[in-house]
């Protein structure tokens, strides 16, 4: 009963709050407003994808609450600051957790969520991961620990599924050692293995590395049907650039997310980002009931700019939560889990339901979209529900 | 020519090209150390100040970055001379020991004001010629790798005639030779040396100015290029230019003839390992020799 109530405590004034609670409960259960806990990075290196996130946050809580919220409560967002770092993330888990929430919603970096997830996990608080993509948070994963957005495999699938729909026979992998990277190569190497396809040449460089020119010779030499790539935002600018001068040409280029998909690639890369072929979490032009609309919501909610799909993870990060305390009554936490689990919501993000496949453990098995920049703009181009237009091969 | 022969040229005249960008920020640090005994710590984090001189120029007035060389070279001269004047004359006796926490003080705190100013997101610019090449002899070439390594040239040639063909130049050389002695004949050494520290930074910034159309910046680029410029002057002894030129080609023909043919996974490894070979055959460096201090 405790969970329910809307006030955040803390340990030394808990036996006085249970106290009053008691007396309360009946009239903060008409009033009061269910809580959700979410964390973002609010400030930091990555609060450029927490204002994503808050956009995404808003307009689902504005949407709930429109129609009711929940059993006529109304819902509320209790968002804490990780500041981008893996202890502050933490103690805001805490704070979350001694706040009673039924949930805590997470964030962008794989390295932060990572250790706050398992951290809920052992306080039995269910985590609901939106946003981050390392393989290893939900494989192995744990029951209390939920993800509603693709893994880093999936970045990697889409790409090899266009290859092998387009009869390729050989690729060249020039990837970072991040660990998102390394998780995406990884998946990368399993599926060339699976479609038959031969990786010609297997390179990866050091974050902070300039000259990628003489692996691009050795690539070019080889003439790969496909150059696959996985880098963050900086590098990717840097190899697309190189690769055209070095004069490497195959018959597609292929980025796994991260750097290739921001707008920056194609602002900062310009024609050397033309015909690219990006993985990405999602699109407005995706055919899900109410798509157009949460793209008119975030942009509204941004201020005007484009929202990234990192908006729209959250947005659907807190539907799926106001769904689990519906259906479970209560932000009791074992009820909670319980209803996440038999989770069956369309939302404009996609579709969402948490399964065990594959060595994931609830996980949402949903498919990334690929696009391409054509004539300065990223355009979808698979699968069939994103309305796709037809691919551009270099040669 | 076979696609192989084709590309080992391709990554020789590549190497060579960023080896010559190497040489140019070598030539800034072993300049100062020659005349000073400074070894200059921060000299990566004046090639950053460089990069977003350029990028700022760039964002604002839509001014090409090799046009902002006239701006960038002269502030970069003019930050140098102050250091010097107001940071590291001030050290006095103990300017060689100390200047070492001195100089990595000051590249903390460029980093960081570059980190306060334009934030930590690597920022790049598009140019029409970013992406632009011309084929000699089937080998192709960068425009901007190709217009770093004239400017490397244009930036030594250019110091040649100042330290052997002007007053103030034999001055400098007369000050690296024996301070005292350069004092003694009516040098103003303090004067000479705010001059040389102040085209030392120039260097670093025009290479950094350089670099901009063919790389990103970001406030801690620096770090990566202090590195090489250490390796680079020590490779051909420290304190000596022309060591200093051939040190930097060789570490950029190394680390691209290595990242072709072996592994790039361990692409500074190569560099590092020549670096060590030749502190233990010959510690003065390939071009240096041992000189007795008084």
């Amino acid at each position: 009963m405790k969970n329910t109530f809307p006030v955040r405590f803390r340990l030394p004034q808990a036996l006085c709050t249970l106290a009053l609670s008691s007396l309360l409960l009946g009239a903060a259960q008409a009033q009061g407003t269910v809580k959700i806990g979410a964390i973002t990075s609010l400030t930091g290196r990555f609060a450029e994808f927490g204002k994503q996130q808050m956009a995404g946050f808003k307009v689902a809580v504005d949407e709930i609450n429109r129609k009711g919220g929940i059993n006529g409560q109304k819902v509320e967002l209790q968002v804490e600051d990780n500041a981008s770092d893996v202890n502050k993330g933490l103690a805001a888990a805490e704070k979350l957790v001694n706040a009673g929430v039924g949930l805590v919603i997470c964030e962008y970096s794989s390295s932060l969520v990572k250790a706050q997830a398992q951290y809920l996990a052992r306080q039995k608080v269910p985590a609901l991961v939106t946003t981050s993509s390392g393989d290893d948070i939900t494989n192995p994963g744990s029951d209390y620990i939920f993800r509603l957005n693709q893994p880093a495999t999936e970045y990697a699938r889409v790409l090899f599924n266009i290859f092998r729909d387009n009869k390729f026979k050989t690729v060249a992998m020039f990837t970072g050692t991040g660990a998102f990277e390394k998780s995406v190569a990884d998946a990368a190497r399993g599926f060339a293995k699976q479609y038959g396809i031969t990786i010609v040449e297997d390179q990866s460089y050091d974050k902070g590395l300039t000259d990628f020119r003489p692996v691009l010779n050795r690539i070019k030499a080889k003439n790969p049907d496909a150059l696959f790539m996985v880098s963050y935002a900086e590098d990717s600018v840097a190899l697309m650039r190189q690769a055209r001068e070095v004069g490497v040409k195959p018959k597609l280029f292929a980025g796994g997310a991260a750097g290739f998909a921001l707008p920056d690639f194609i602002k900062d890369g310009g024609s050397a980002s033309e015909n690219v072929l990006v993985a990405t979490a999602w699109i407005k032009e995706l055919r899900y009931p109410g798509t157009q609309k949460l793209n008119v919501d975030l942009i509204k909610a941004l201020g005007g700019s484009d929202p990234s799909y990192h908006a729209a993870q959250a947005y659907a990060g807190v539907l799926v939560a106001a769904d689990a305390i519906r259906r479970a009554g209560s932000s009791d936490r074992e009820k909670v889990k319980a209803a996440l689990n038999t989770t069956n919501l369309q939302t404009a993000f996609g579709p969402i339901v948490f399964k065990d496949f594959e060595g994931f453990k609830n996980q949402n098995p949903i498919a990334m979209v690929a696009e391409q920049v054509q004539s300065g703009k990223f355009v979808p181009v698979y699968p069939k529900t994103a309305s796709p237009l037809k691919i551009k091969f270099e040669r | 020519m076979d696609p192989n022969t084709l590309a080992l040229f391709q990554t020789l005249a590549q190497g060579l090209l960023t080896g010559g960008i190497y040489a140019l920020i070598g030539t800034g640090l072993s300049l100062i150390f020659g005349v000073m005994r400074v070894i200059n710590f921060a000299h990566g984090d004046f090639l950053a100040v460089g990069m977003f001189i350029a990028l700022f120029l760039f964002q604002r007035f839509h001014l090409d970055p090799y046009l902002s060389l006239l701006i960038a070279a002269p502030l970069g001269f003019g930050l140098g001379y102050l250091v010097q004047r107001f940071l590291l004359a001030r050290l006095g006796d103990r300017l060689e020991s100390s200047s070492l926490l001195a100089t990595l003080g000051l590249g903390l705190i460029l980093s960081n004001g570059l980190l306060l100013g334009f934030g930590a997101q690597p920022q790049s610019i598009n140019v029409a010629y970013a992406t632009q090449t011309f084929k000699l002899g089937g080998v192709q070439i960068s425009l901007p790798l190709l217009v770093a390594g004239l400017g490397t040239l244009l930036a030594i040639g250019l110091l040649n005639l100042f330290l052997y063909r002007t007053e103030l130049g034999r001055a400098v050389r007369a000050t690296a030779q024996n301070p005292l002695g350069a004092e003694l004949q009516g040098v103003n050494t303090t004067w000479v040396q705010a001059v040389v520290f102040g085209l030392g930074v120039a260097f670093a910034v025009v290479a950094g100015v350089l670099l901009l159309p063919l790389l990103y910046a970001f406030p801690t680029v620096g770090e990566n290029y202090t590195l090489k410029a250490f390796v680079v002057t020590v490779l051909g002894g420290l304190g000596n230019l022309p060591g200093a030129i051939v040190g930097g080609l060789i570490l950029g023909i190394i680390e691209s003839l290595g990242a072709y043919y072996l592994s790039n996974n361990y692409r500074d490894a190569y560099g590092l390992v020549v670096f060590l070979a030749v502190l233990l055959l010959r510690p003065e460096g390939l071009f240096g020799r041992t000189v007795k201090r008084v």
